[in-house]
């Protein structure tokens, strides 16, 4: 979710240059000098330990609440999702069946990027609308990456993850496994094409 | 502890043939040799580093096999985790734990030794992988199953591995017994637990923490190695086994293993800050109480390993992963006070700390990233991961160790290591290290995953990894600059005295190198800093 990423990209640029200048201005400006004699020898300050442990403690905590409701939409499942389809991740490959509709699949195979026509399985989605993704594995671990979507989920064999993806925008994004899973894990790629709602009914009409 | 009480050796006892270094049970003696043995292993893990980063300087490349580089990251990860990061602490606390606390050495000298040589031992079956048929572990340094079992890894190199890793997790395990005991028994009288120094309370902290997490780790591996050998299924789901709790059970050990590499290298730091400010530590306490914090609660943080697997309780691991930040931001503004107006000199165990502080600052902040979920839906399993623990991991404790090196190098071996050459190693190092990992985040961003042998060849990503593997090569000149300085100031032997840099703690009262029963004689000890009072007391 790219407005969390916002909000933790600002605060930790914001901690961050508050902390470095801390960091570099007494390099400077207590930097030794011929002649210093020794510095007062002061070690604590509890009013200024209490500080800069509560302050901090505020921050995390209201990071926390961002990324709490954030997380919460990410996650949320649909009652009704539009579509929903089972994917399978294997070595080397991965299979996408739509409940009542068509099954995808095959081995991906080849460089490590999609080219253009390039033959790999191709996820498809309907703009706008809700489709629950139901993910497992049948040989060792691997990931289910759209970075495009900012999202990923692990797929483990023996176990359902389910998700819901609502694309919002036209077009055709890489997927990839994220898992390292052996020989061709980098080259384990899935192309997902997002195409209007109208579209989409078209398409797995096709398929039939 | 009176110098009659300890009569002095004989001569002949105290030359160093190489039998007497065999048989040692000398706590300097074994730290020494924990330090070049950990360091050694860093020669060759960082070896391995410049394959992977020769492998990525161009899409496509053809330099090692996709088989290869999977032994490539397992072995790099491997070691610097197992055999460098962790064992150079260890070098460092055997060596300094009883000079700090005024003990004539460990409470267990034999076992003492026991450990050190389980952990040469296991890190050499480790790489004896790399000899057999199949060639070494290629699962990676997390080894997770189904690809780490049998059926699938079907490699001798695998079971080398874990039974590698076991001897090292054992070593570990037993030189944290005797740290504590160390500490809690053998202290000088006047050595108040509330006046041993920083770093010893650092290691005393990252011992409990291994009491935690590491049987965790030698069940597990266990587990593994049965389940490959004497067909268990402890995670393989063909036979009702879980992957996912190898993931829960590694990371239990994994997450508490970060702060065992980094708890270690706060306190390296701790004794050097004041050194070089003229100061004494600021907040002794609340230093001593967040490295408790942290070491509490690294214990409940494990599953922010496993957010991306939908079957943990993503928002609390979360906000524990949070409170982190908080005892770590304690210990950065407590260095800092020490420095507030100080009299801040710039010798390089001063500039390494300084480097230290700016490069774990981005990884602490990329950690609190990570921490939240929704942005590691993203950024898990990817290069971001990978900048953000070369961060802390190369970043912070790397820069420590080079600190570490240079300010007690000193103590053990009798000559200082050369100025110039040492802020060539670290400028060298500095910034190497970031052009290296800082195009990692953006790498990660935009979507490369983590262990991966090649790369797209169109977009940013060639560039981006062309600098990296630059910036890599940056760092070996770095390390050989420090290797010139090691050899050179060997041959100058320019003797340094007992306490080259004004420090404060017992290891600079006694000789350089230190003598085998370590003292002649303690001045009192009435603060965290006796060396100072009786410098003060003198003057």
């Amino acid at each position: 979710m790219a407005s969390n990423w916002l909000i933790f990209l600002a605060a930790g640029a914001c901690v961050g240059v508050i902390v470095l200048g801390l960091i570099v201005f007494p390099l400077v400006r207590w930097r030794s000098r011929p002649g210093d004699g020794e510095p007062p020898q002061f070690a604590n300050n509890y009013p200024l330990e209490i500080a800069w442990t509560v302050i901090p403690l505020l921050i995390v905590g209201g990071l926390f609440v961002a990324t709490y409701g954030a997380e919460a939409r990410v996650d949320a499942l649909a009652d009704h999702p539009a579509a929903t389809v089972a994917v399978d991740a294997y070595r080397w490959g991965w299979t996408f069946a739509y409940r009542g509709g068509p099954t995808i699949g095959g081995a991906s195979s080849g460089p490590a990027s999609l080219g253009v026509g390039q033959a790999v399985p191709e996820l498809v989605l309907p703009l706008g609308e809700t489709t629950r993704i139901e993910l497992s594995a049948s040989d060792v671990d691997h990931g289910f990456w759209i970075p495009d979507f900012l999202f990923k989920r692990d797929a483990i064999p023996g176990q359902t993850t389910a998700f819901d993806l609502v694309p919002t925008k036209l077009g055709t994004f890489e997927g990839r496994c994220s898992a390292f899973c052996g020989l061709q894990h980098e080259s384990m790629l899935f192309r997902v094409r997002v195409v209007t709602p109208s579209a989409f009914v078209n398409w797995e009409k096709a398929q039939e | 502890m009176s110098a009659a009480a300890m009569p002095a050796l004989p001569e002949a006892a105290q030359r160093h043939n190489l039998l007497s270094w065999l048989t040692t049970t000398d706590h300097k003696r074994i730290g020494i040799l924990y330090l070049l043995t950990s360091l050694a292993y860093f020669g060759v893990a960082g070896f391995l580093s410049l394959l992977i980063r020769t492998q990525l300087a161009r899409p496509n490349s053809t330099f090692v096999n996709a088989h290869q580089y999977a032994q490539l990251f397992t072995l790099h990860g491997t070691a610097m985790i197992f055999l460098f990061v962790a064992p150079f602490a260890f070098g460092l606390g055997n060596f300094l734990i009883p000079l700090q606390i005024g003990a004539p050495d460990m409470a267990f000298p034999r076992l003492n030794a026991t450990s050190y040589w389980l952990f040469l031992f296991g890190g050499l079956v480790i790489f004896l992988g790399a000899a057999t048929n199949e060639g070494a572990a290629a699962s990676g340094w997390t080894a997770y199953p189904p690809l780490s079992e049998i059926r699938v890894s079907t490699g001798l190199g695998q079971d080398l591995w874990i039974v590698g890793v076991f001897l090292v997790s054992v070593a570990t395990i037993v030189t944290s017994i005797n740290f504590v005991t160390t500490v809690f028994i053998f202290r000088a009288p006047g050595m108040t637990m509330w006046r041993i120094p920083i770093f010893t309370w650092e290691m005393v902290a990252t011992s409990l923490l291994v009491f935690m997490a590491f049987p965790s780790l030698a069940a597990t591996l266990l587990l593994l190695l049965v389940d490959r050998k004497l067909g268990g299924h402890a995670f393989d789901p063909a036979y009702g086994g879980s992957p996912v709790l190898w993931d829960h059970l590694f990371w239990f050990f994994g997450h508490p293993e970060v702060y065992v590499m980094i708890l270690p290298y706060f306190g390296v730091i701790s004794e050097i800050v004041p050194v070089f400010s003229r100061k004494p530590i600021f907040g002794y306490t609340g230093l001593v109480l967040a490295a408790f914090a942290i070491a509490g609660l690294s214990m409940g943080v494990w599953a922010h390993h496993m957010f991306t697997t939908g079957v943990v309780n993503n928002p609390f691991f979360a906000f524990v992963s949070f409170l982190i930040a908080v005892p770590t931001g304690v210990k950065f503004f407590n260095w800092i006070a020490t420095m507030w107006r100080g009299s801040i000199s710039f010798e390089t165990p001063m500039l390494f700390t300084i480097g230290f502080l700016l490069n774990f600052l981005i990884g602490g902040i990329t950690g609190v990233m990570l921490a939240s979920p929704p942005i590691d839906y993203q950024a898990h399993d990817s290069y971001f991961v990978v900048a953000h623990f070369h961060y802390v991991l190369g970043g912070g404790s790397l820069f420590a160790i080079f600190a570490a090196l240079f300010f007690w190098w000193p103590k053990m071996f009798g000559v200082k290591l050369d100025e110039a050459l040492g802020r060539w190693c670290f400028g060298l190092l500095f910034v190497g290290f970031n052009l290296t990992f800082l195009p990692m985040h953006f790498m990660g961003v935009m979507g490369m995953p983590r262990r991966v042998f090649t790369y797209d060849a169109g977009g940013p990503l060639p560039m981006l990894n062309l600098i990296a593997t630059v910036g890599s090569y940056v760092m070996l000149a770095g390390v050989s600059v420090f290797v010139m300085n090691a050899i050179v100031s060997a041959r100058a032997r320019i003797p340094v005295g007992d306490d080259p840099w004004h420090a404060n703690s017992l290891e600079w009262w006694t000789s350089s190198p230190p003598p085998e029963h370590n003292f002649e004689s303690l001045p009192p000890i009435r603060s965290e800093r006796p060396v100072y009072d009786a410098r003060v007391a003198k003057a």
